[in-house]
């Protein structure tokens, strides 16, 4: 290895070995799916048929083309918010031209990128009848790519630029095409469009880097100097902390709750920007926004809910607990109980700035109206309690699917061990690449869907008896290292009863029967409440914290 | 002596095929400075970090304040100020902060000799951690570790991260002070002059073992250095039993030896070699001596 260009090939490829074979072994499950069933009866039924199965079956490839990102731009353990450089600091030192830092890793980035694409579309969309275009997406995909590492390796004058600048670049560069589409723009005037692109990205890479490397971060604080004298001034004269739970709270707060808020309220003005591109005469397009709008929270604390466990950027181990949380005189409950409650205030925030901003838009935008004409074409078919009722109850279900969706996965990165981490993902990207084929064909086949609805009751007693088998496992493990009192074990099983009791009363009074027999709703309300993987939190915390 | 604060026994610890420590056990008397010496690697901080808790003891058992510190962290963690080698303070808190914070765990608390402590390694309140300079970190860390009066203060490599000052004079008077109060140190180092300068007690590990522990005073009462000059040049030095190590050259040689002068003294009567001094060895001397390059590997047979 003579080179900087094998060192570092060979690098990408020793520290991201394991996901880079997985995303090969998948490629290969899908070009041998489509080598297969693609040739054996071109009927169209059939083919149409393949391509839907073929279509949800590519899903993961999104988070495919996430790995590529992330390695490309050495973005999997950089602090974002920081203003420095996220180019490794190391390589900065190495005795290559800038030209060459900033080249290879773009080089190798944007041909894994546009490979991806090529391949799959290639070899995979296409013998299953669906034709797409080559060109253009394999170059948005380097193109997005290349961006990508200028928006990460550039020095910001601000902390938090970074995600700024990330949103506004790359949500310009991934409406363009989707807008071209729309307008009927030729597939070539779009390459054209795209392809100058790529060494535009390259001239602003090595600006990047060069800066990085003579340690040019230009510094506007001063700017937020104000701001922050008077927040100080507010810190100052806050009491002390009543109790070590509540410091704990703080410190979560301070670390990882503003994340979602923070999230939400850069996305939140470009979702609600359609509510002042719609006409008065296009009310899905204003309900459709609304609805979008409603599950941003939810669907972004998925990706928030990763920073939520995630350990010091700063220590050796990464995964691992820092001493310093390690060692603060708390529970390993207590560590969680604060992360749980700091996910819950985290919740509220993201909601509060989406009940401020959009009936301030709805206002802004006149669209009002189109919300009353839905309301009251409600009101014409339901009671005004019942509607009153399921508005409620619609709003509180998605705060608590916020914060549920912040929350379950706590225990995974709790763990600290990196293999458990990854083999999670992976295993979910399975399932889901076999669950969502799976459910495409049952939905569009009536028989099988009526077969799937004798056995559904089957299904979930069957989910809901491994979910209560975990929970025995967890409980045991959790009085076995007497890290819960039996009295706060039973207080939580005693809260969830009660909400299972209410849920399924809801639903009950909801639901008719005839759509849904009352043990099927039992099932689904034991299914829906929280209570085996936020129970495994403190567990996971414990194995982690004392190795 | 008194009742033990730390009691380790039989711990043994791997990290795959890597044995950081074999069959450890070591008890650390109340009010007394003790220093764990050993080289990088040798199991210094997995020792500390299974008195902290933050490791399981695979084998054996580990007793703080007669507490496993696995199972009971709160009772243990409450008890113990924790200087981390790691230096893994969050760099978003401004000082004010984390003294905020921290206090909140810590019912004995004391301002004023935080505010003291804090004067006395000039931390800016207002600075946040992240643009401090390492060894102030580390008096940010120190500071912490200290201000609740912990009855256990275990510092994991302070030198590496203040400067010789702090080292030199604030650190020492500070765990002076502290032992002076019937509460205990437990510091690990590589700079074995710090340690003789401060430690009641010496720990050598070597390797994930005990080479030596005992009281300072001890260990140098039973070592001494003695430079020989035999009547005609040696390639090699003879076997001593009782030598740790030789050095030297010709007819010169020089050899730190355990358990007293006595055997070395009769044995260079016979060979009617001149003994032409004498002293007691630094610790650093005793150090090389035990864990270095064994005597009889460069000794003729």
């Amino acid at each position: 290895m003579r080179s900087y260009a094998a060192a570092l090939a060979w690098e990408f490829w020793r520290r991201h070995r394991w996901g880079l074979a997985i995303l090969v072994i998948y490629l290969a499950a899908l070009l041998v799916f489509a080598a297969v069933m693609g040739t054996t009866d071109p009927s169209p039924a059939r083919m149409a048929l393949l391509a839907s199965v073929v279509g949800t079956a590519a899903i993961p490839l999104v988070a495919a083309y996430m790995l590529v990102l992330v390695v490309f731009s050495f973005g999997s353990q950089a602090d974002l918010a920081s203003r420095e450089s996220i180019y490794p600091g190391r390589m900065l030192t190495l005795p290559v031209r800038t030209a060459a830092l900033t080249f290879w890793p773009m080089f190798y980035g944007t041909v894994a990128a546009a490979s991806l694409w090529l391949i799959v579309a290639r070899f995979v969309f296409w013998p299953c009848g669906m034709e797409l275009p080559l060109v253009w997406p394999a170059l948005l995909a380097a193109s997005f790519l290349a961006w990508t590492q200028v928006v990460m390796w550039m020095p910001y004058p601000l902390p938090l630029l970074r995600a700024f600048a990330a949103v506004v670049l790359l949500g310009v560069l991934l409406v363009t095409p989707q807008l071209a589409i729309q307008l009927a723009v030729p597939d070539g005037v779009i390459a054209a469009v795209l392809a100058p692109s790529l060494p535009l990205a390259y001239v602003a890479a090595c600006v990047a880097v060069g800066r990085a490397r003579r340690g040019d971060v230009p510094d506007w604080r001063w700017l937020l100097a104000l701001p922050r004298r008077i927040a100080e001034s507010r810190t100052r004269r806050k009491a002390d902390f009543t109790s070590p739970a509540r410091a704990q709270v703080w410190f979560e707060w301070r670390r990882h709750g503003r994340s979602l808020p923070f999230i939400v309220g850069i996305l939140l003005p470009f979702a609600l920007l359609l509510l002042f591109i719609a006409d008065s005469d296009m009310p899905d397009v204003v309900l459709n926004t609304l609805a979008g709008v409603c599950f941003l929270p939810p669907f972004m604390a998925g990706f928030a809910a990763t920073t939520v466990s995630k350990a010091n950027p700063y220590v050796r181990d990464y995964y691992g607990v820092p001493p310093f949380t390690g060692t603060r005189p708390l529970t390993s409950a207590g560590l969680v109980a604060a992360k749980l409650e700091m996910a819950a205030w985290s919740t509220l925030a993201a909601w509060l700035l989406v009940l401020i901003a959009t009936p301030l838009a709805l206002t802004l935008s006149g669209q009002w109206p189109v919300i009353t004409n839905a309301v009251q074409s409600w009101l014409a078919v339901e009671s005004p309690l019942r509607v009153a009722v399921i508005t409620v109850l619609i709003g509180l279900g998605l705060v608590a699917f916020t914060w549920k969706q912040l929350v379950q996965n706590l225990y995974v990165g709790l763990t600290g061990r990196e293999w458990f981490v990854k083999l999670t993902v992976f295993v979910g990207l399975a399932i889901l690449a076999l669950v969502l084929p799976i459910g495409k064909w049952v939905y569009d086949h009536e028989q099988v869907r009526a077969s799937f609805r004798d056995l559904l009751p089957w299904l979930a007693g069957i989910a809901v008896g491994l979910k209560a088998s975990a929970v025995v496992w967890i409980v045991r493990g959790l009085r076995r290292r007497r890290l819960l009192r039996d009295r706060t074990l039973v207080t939580i099983g005693t809260c969830w009863l009660i909400c299972f009791v209410c849920l399924l009363g809801l639903l009950l009074w909801l639901v008719p029967a005839r759509l849904a027999p009352w043990y099927l709703l039992a099932l689904g309300a034991a299914l829906i409440l929280p209570l085996a993987r936020p129970a495994a939190a403190p567990l996971a915390l414990a194995w982690n914290r004392h190795r | 002596m008194s009742e033990s604060v730390v009691d380790i026994q039989g711990v043994t610890r791997r990290f795959g095929p890597k044995t950081a420590l074999d069959d450890v056990s070591l008890t650390v008397p109340r009010g007394v400075v003790f220093g764990l010496v050993g080289a990088n690697g040798a199991g210094k901080t997995t020792l500390i970090k299974h008195v902290l808790g933050l490791l399981r003891a695979e084998t054996g058992s580990v007793r703080v304040f007669g507490r496993d510190p696995v199972a009971d962290p709160v009772g243990v963690l409450s008890r113990i100020g924790y200087l981390s080698e790691e230096n893994d303070l969050p760099g978003w808190m401004r000082v004010d902060e984390l003294i905020r914070y921290t206090r909140a765990f810590y019912p004995d608390w004391d301002d004023t000799y935080a505010e003291e402590l804090r004067q006395t390694f000039a931390l800016d309140p207002a600075a946040r951690v992240k643009n401090l300079s390492k060894g102030q970190r580390a008096r940010a860390g120190l500071l912490i570790a200290l201000a609740y009066r912990p009855s256990l203060l275990l510092l994991d490599e302070p030198s590496s991260g203040l400067d010789p000052i702090v080292r030199r004079d604030i650190l020492a008077a500070i765990i002076r002070t502290i032992a002076d109060e019937g509460r205990t140190v437990l510091f690990s180092s590589h700079l074995l002059e710090e340690v003789e300068r401060v430690a009641d007690h010496v720990t050598m590990i070597d390797q994930g073992k005990i080479a030596l522990s005992a009281p300072l005073d001890a260990i140098k009462e039973s070592h001494r250095c003695l430079t020989l000059r035999f009547a005609e040049s040696r390639p090699q030095p003879p076997v001593v039993p009782g030598v740790l190590v030789w050095e030297g050259a010709g007819q010169e040689w020089t050899a730190v030896c355990r358990d007293g002068p006595a055997r070395l003294e009769e044995a260079a009567n016979q060979w009617g070699a001149q003994i032409v001094a004498e002293r007691v060895p630094s610790l650093d001397e005793i150090f090389v001596a035990r864990v270095g390059i064994p005597a009889s590997a460069v000794a003729e047979e």
